[in-house]
């Protein structure tokens, strides 16, 4: 029950630290650029599979800069594959991308109390059966077995929220919008056409 | 494939939940060992929510000040206990601030002092101005301005219109009271001209002059080849008759585009839309439509000082299309090498594109 998988492999570790980190901004990027919004999580994981698979045969000196252009490079192929033969699109990916980057600060500047605000707002969004046992496990720390047997429902009903509190709790944490104090720095620059 | 990534998503959560379960063993931890190493899909997935559920542990601060078994209500965690501010409060502060200057502006009397005060001060002004102008009448006040390549440069002229200039680009202006004369002697400019019926506004590109009233335009020069896109207006093109001949005025209204050569003029017409693409590079980017590659090269070098050469005939024969951002040519090497048929080999000094 203790088995803890994550971090005892330094390349999830690195996956988690410096591209999830990234998934407000990937998703707004993709959003922006895909017309299609149902293709958007599948793109997203793709993008993911990419970026893991290149970094286990060498990790990427600019891990924000290639899971940037990864997602680029993932959308052209989508296009080509797609027959859609001009390339204005791709010309479109990197003038955003050269806006996203700048865009949103890493979030590993969040503050600790910034960061727990977030959490509580996405324990907040989840269905009330579903963040009421989340309650319990996470926070009140009870053993799902417990949990079960304090609300009368079966050990199984139990997993099964968690598992829907997790893939929720997930997109919430994970999708959350930059500060809103930086947003939109950076569309000023859009037009300032210097040399980078 | 939609379905997939989703499916997959749904499968990390509950082989994650079921971890969290009690009646986790070793033979679990090998079938969960199976599935992640199955695909790097699963991989990425359960790490994700795995990443997240961990983070999620932190909340036990939140379980701090409630009494067990007590599940607080929503938005609990905007208020006091924990010092989490509501995003709200500073928004708040704010709003008294603004109310009470604009009633403080609205009450403010008009003193009837004062506004005879400003009504002398406007006599004296547009005196000194009409003293000024009338000083200025013949005089000429000329003035060059340059930029380097990659560089783009905003220019206020004192007659109210504005010109902005490419890279790599140069021009003299000279005003006076008679006419208002910009010599283009290198690169490309556009021009935003204030409306004067009085002083024509003209530039001089070579042998050419393109005269406008007030108009919004742009003049590019390669050698004693111009070419001119106008976007708003009219304006008339030129030639000196330098071989003999005396070549016909032309003139080019909005949407249209010009190109003059030792050949001749040879006029476009188009949409306001195709001019103001023309006239992209203004914001930063430069517009292909079914271009040449070694047309499209040709411009980007315009902008860079490591240029982009074309390697053989095939890739010269390349068409492409798009819009680009100009000041980075090793991105846009990039964006070829995945949209058509060449491999870029870049090098210190330049980026030579083979077809391939």
């Amino acid at each position: 029950m203790s088995y803890r998988r994550a971090m005892d492999n330094p390349l999830d570790d690195w996956f988690v630290r410096e591209i999830l980190v990234h998934e407000a901004a990937l998703v707004q990027y993709l959003r922006r650029c895909w017309s299609q919004t149902d293709d958007l999580h599948d793109l997203r994981q793709e993008v993911y599979v990419r970026v893991y698979e290149a970094a286990a045969r060498s990790l990427p000196q600019q891990p924000k800069s290639f899971l940037f252009a990864t997602a680029r490079h993932l959308m052209t192929d989508r296009l080509r594959r797609g027959r859609i033969v001009s390339i204005e699109p791709a010309g479109d990916f990197e003038s955003l991308n050269v806006l996203l980057v700048d865009e949103v600060s890493p979030e590993h500047r969040l503050g600790a109390r910034q960061i727990l605000k977030h959490l509580a707002a996405a324990l907040d969004r989840l269905p009330e059966r579903c963040r009421q046992i989340v309650w319990l496990r996470r926070v009140e720390e009870l053993p799902q077995k417990t949990v079960a047997a304090k609300l009368g429902i079966s050990e199984k009903a139990v997993e099964k929220q968690i598992a829907k509190g997790m893939r929720l709790l997930a997109e919430h944490y994970h999708g959350r919008s930059p500060a809103p104090k930086s947003a939109g720095r950076g569309v000023k620059r859009r037009g300032a056409g210097r040399l980078e | 494939m939609n379905a997939d990534s989703r499916q997959i998503e749904h499968d990390a959560a509950e082989w994650l939940a079921r971890r969290d379960a009690d009646d986790w063993s070793p033979a679990d931890t090998a079938a969960l060992d199976a599935w992640l190493s199955a695909a790097t899909a699963h991989r990425v997935a359960f790490l994700r929510l795995e990443a997240a559920w961990n983070e999620f542990g932190r909340l036990k601060a939140l379980g701090a000040g409630v009494p067990a078994g007590e599940l607080p209500h929503r938005g609990r965690w905007s208020q006091a206990p924990f010092g989490l501010q509501p995003a709200t409060a500073h928004e708040a502060e704010l709003v008294p601030v603004r109310v009470r200057s604009r009633r403080a502006s609205a009450r403010r009397p008009a003193p009837r002092r004062g506004r005879a005060f400003a009504a002398a001060l406007l006599v004296a002004l547009v005196s000194i101005a009409a003293l000024w102008g009338w000083q200025r009448f013949d005089h000429v006040t000329p003035a060059a301005y340059r930029t380097t390549v990659g560089s783009l440069r905003e220019i206020a002229l004192a007659d109210g219109s504005a010109a902005t200039l490419s890279s790599d680009s140069a021009i003299d202006v000279a005003l006076s009271r008679r006419g208002r004369n910009v010599d283009l002697r290198r690169g490309e400019a556009y021009f935003d001209v204030a409306k004067d019926a009085s002083r024509p506004f003209a530039v001089q590109a070579g042998s050419r002059r393109i005269v406008a009233v007030g108009t919004r335009f742009s003049v590019r020069r390669d050698g004693e080849d111009v070419r001119v896109v106008v976007s708003e207006g009219t304006v008339r093109l030129e030639s000196d008759p330098g071989d003999g001949r005396s070549q016909p005025v032309t003139l080019l209204p909005a949407g249209s585009s010009a190109v003059a050569t030792a050949g001749g003029v040879l006029v476009r017409a188009g949409s306001i839309a195709d001019a103001e693409r023309a006239l992209d590079w203004r914001r930063g980017f430069v517009v292909f439509l079914d271009t040449p590659l070694a047309v499209a090269v040709a411009e980007f070098n315009r902008y860079n000082t490591r240029p982009l050469v074309i390697g053989d005939a095939g890739a010269a024969q390349l068409r492409i299309g798009g819009s680009f951002r100009w000041s980075n040519a090793e991105v846009f090497a990039n964006l070829l090498e995945q949209a058509v048929p060449v491999r870029a080999v870049r090098e210190a000094d330049r980026i030579v594109l083979y077809s391939r």
